[in-house]
């Protein structure tokens, strides 16, 4: 993937930058707003991480600048520590996901994944979603993996489509609670562990291939059984 | 002198100056109406007197009106009257000078001891010419000295608006300056400081209690930024010291991978918890400043409540509780979803790591939502203490936490008019924290 990365603290931006080439993605480095801008609407990126704050026009005056020439690449914004009732103004802006400093590369790098794989434009309106043998009928409400019907509780349901919506992707737990439960903060207890390990008991019995991964250090990851993402 | 640069000065002088053209207009066209009013009443009168004459002449002949006339000149009425001759010549009454052959009025002016006089000439039928005059001197006295009062009657209103002007101009520039130094005060860090109110409730005493308001709002942001402050120097200097000590330990000994990496666990465990902390303090700080009060919106608290209940039941059973739940629906507020939920789960997780083995969420009208649980507690006596920043129970130290749960349901209470109360349970038993907000007028 070819990434732009506009950051204009060179610690954050070097270990970044870093981590994604090793991942082996192309990075173009800008450290301040106005070559951010510049590159991100003459050049194709597949995905932008822009800090929320840079000399010379800030993150938000970027996102605003390409989605108004029409650019659709997906946008990630970074920001300071305590600036969450900022995500909002962000998402406004048009940014397809924000992420809070200092935040942990395997959370960068999931949500990099995740807006990559994004189809552009609005999702399809899709009524039955499939992965393997599980399907979802979201008009019906109905989940079943083969033959088998899959009882769940609503923040269960929630849960799978989430996970099926991003087949194959590691989701984080801080996705999870910001995406599925619109937590805008960690709480203390081990809630999304506790959901993950409820819809996994109900979707993966024993003796069935699993289809949720755990993926230590990130979080869980759904795919077709003998697929591994 | 301050006074010259006054703004109040300024409009007392502006309006001075317009005062005295004002009434030196007025004055003078007064006295224009009324000298008017005096020739005019003079001329009636002449014209009544001439009629008089014309009517004797009418009924007695010429000879008839030549007595009455020197009747009246020798009865020196106020009016002259003379009779004239064809060629001229006096024949009966006197004028004080000699009296010219005019037809309608006229006016002669005086010369030396002679007055100036206001004269009807009239002919009459067959010749000769009565002639009725008037002395002009009073109406010309009375005239001179009405022109005198627009000048003075000007001058006093501008003078008077002047004095005004500047007595106003000196209190308002009293009240204003005591405003200044206040602020001037305020600037120099005496937080308390408010502004007199004269009591008169006038706009002055409004402005004051905005202005007082507004000072008041920006003691209450200082307070709180300076307790954020004084909690990061004192809280987390303590997790960043043992830290510091750890690194400070493993970087001293051998090098061995196995240790270093444990060590470096330790201190991403310790980095995140101060991280966290660090988090949770700021987003009271936010809610405490009353600064997201500009974007609440509409919250449906019942499906708030409702979902946080599903999300954490399976937590609950997990931790071997059970949490039952009595949601009243449709109550909804004004209000930050995200810090009311966030509340809320602060209270939930409270009892689950604390509590018993009942935990029972209630929303109830006004609105009110209850967390209970069945649990120790925390003793009346520490209660206050709990609420407040980086409070722990030494009895919690074990479990998971900032310290900050209570405190940043404290603060959201807050930016949401309410109040946060803990108290016991039922009957006594266990424990309650009650999250008292207020509804909102436009919501109902």
């Amino acid at each position: 993937m070819r990434i732009l990365l506009i950051e204009d603290d060179e610690t954050t931006a070097g270990y970044v930058a870093k981590g994604l080439r090793e991942e082996g993605h192309v990075v173009d480095h800008a450290n301040n707003g106005r070559d951010g801008m510049f590159l991100a609407m003459n050049e194709p990126f597949d995905v932008i991480v822009t800090d929320r704050m840079l000399p010379g026009p800030d993150g938000l005056s970027i996102i605003r600048a390409i989605r108004l020439a029409g650019i659709a690449t997906p946008v990630l914004m970074l920001t300071a520590l305590g600036e969450v009732e900022k995500r909002v103004e962000g998402l406004e802006a048009g940014a397809d996901d924000y992420l809070g400093k200092p935040f942990a590369f395997a959370e960068l790098r999931a949500r990099i994944r995740a807006l990559a794989r994004r189809p552009s434009g609005p999702p399809a309106e899709q009524s039955v979603l499939s992965l393997g043998d599980l399907r979802m009928d979201l008009l019906q409400r109905t989940a079943a993996r083969g033959a088998r019907k899959l009882d769940l509780l609503p923040t269960e349901w929630r849960l799978l489509e989430f996970l099926m919506r991003h087949p194959g992707e590691v989701i984080t737990r801080t996705m999870l609670l910001e995406k599925v439960w619109d937590f805008s903060f960690d709480p203390t207890t081990n809630v999304v562990d506790v959901h993950v390990s409820r819809l996994r008991r109900k979707l993966d019995l024993p003796g069935e291939p699993p289809m949720i991964r755990t993926v230590r250090g990130a979080g869980y990851a759904l795919s077709a059984p003998g697929t591994e993402g | 002198m301050r006074h010259l640069s006054s703004f109040a000065l300024r409009a007392a002088t502006a309006s001075a100056a317009v005062m005295l053209v004002l009434s030196l207009l007025g004055s003078y066209w007064g006295w224009w109406r009324a000298e008017a009013a005096l020739r005019q009443q003079l001329d009636l009168a002449i014209a009544a007197e001439a009629e008089g004459f014309v009517r004797e002449f009418e009924e007695a002949g010429i000879r008839g009106l030549a007595l009455s006339v020197e009747a009246y000149a020798r009865r020196r009425g106020p009016l002259f009257v003379a009779l004239l001759a064809p060629d001229g010549r006096v024949i009966a009454g006197r004028l004080p000078q000699p009296p010219p052959p005019l037809r309608g009025f006229a006016n002669l002016p005086g010369t030396g001891e002679r007055p100036s006089l206001r004269v009807l000439g009239g002919s009459l039928p067959g010749g000769g010419t009565l002639l009725v005059a008037a002395d002009l001197t009073p109406v010309d006295q009375a005239a001179t000295a009405l022109a005198w009062t627009p000048p003075i009657a000007g001058g006093a209103a501008a003078l008077l608006a002047l004095l005004l002007g500047f007595v106003a101009a000196g209190r308002m520039e009293r009240r204003l300056a005591s405003a200044s130094d206040a602020a001037r005060d305020v600037m120099d860090g005496d937080l308390m400081r408010r502004l007199p109110l004269s009591g008169r409730d006038d706009e002055f005493d409004r402005l004051t209690e905005t202005f007082n308001a507004l000072l008041g709002r920006i003691e209450t942001l200082m307070i709180a930024q300076r307790q954020v402050t004084d909690d990061i120097a004192h809280d987390l200097r303590s997790p960043l010291s043992r830290l510091r000590q750890l690194l400070e330990g493993a970087l001293a000994g051998p090098r061995d991978p196995a240790a270093d990496a444990e060590v470096l666990e330790r201190a991403m465990t310790e980095l995140d918890a101060v991280l966290a902390s660090f988090s949770a303090l700021l987003r009271i700080a936010r809610a405490e400043s009353g600064v997201l009060r500009q974007g609440f919106l509409p919250v449906d608290l019942s499906a708030l409540v409702e979902t946080s209940a599903e999300i954490y039941a399976p937590v609950a059973e997990e931790a071997g509780k059970a949490l039952r739940t009595e949601i009243a629906p449709g109550i909804a507020l004004r209000g930050d979803a995200a810090l009311l939920r966030q509340a809320v789960v602060n209270l939930i997780e409270n009892a689950v790591h604390h509590g018993g083995s009942q935990v029972v969420l209630r929303l109830r009208p006004g609105p009110v939502i209850e967390v209970e649980d069945d649990g120790p507690g925390i003793p009346a006596g520490e209660r206050e203490a709990a609420m407040r920043r980086f409070h722990r129970l030494d009895r919690s130290r074990s479990t998971p936490g900032t310290g900050l749960g209570l405190a940043l349901v404290a603060a959201a209470a807050r930016a949401h008019d309410g109040a946060l109360t803990l108290e016991d349970g039922a009957g006594g038993k266990g424990f309650r924290a009650r999250l008292t907000l207020t509804p909102d007028a436009r919501m109902t």
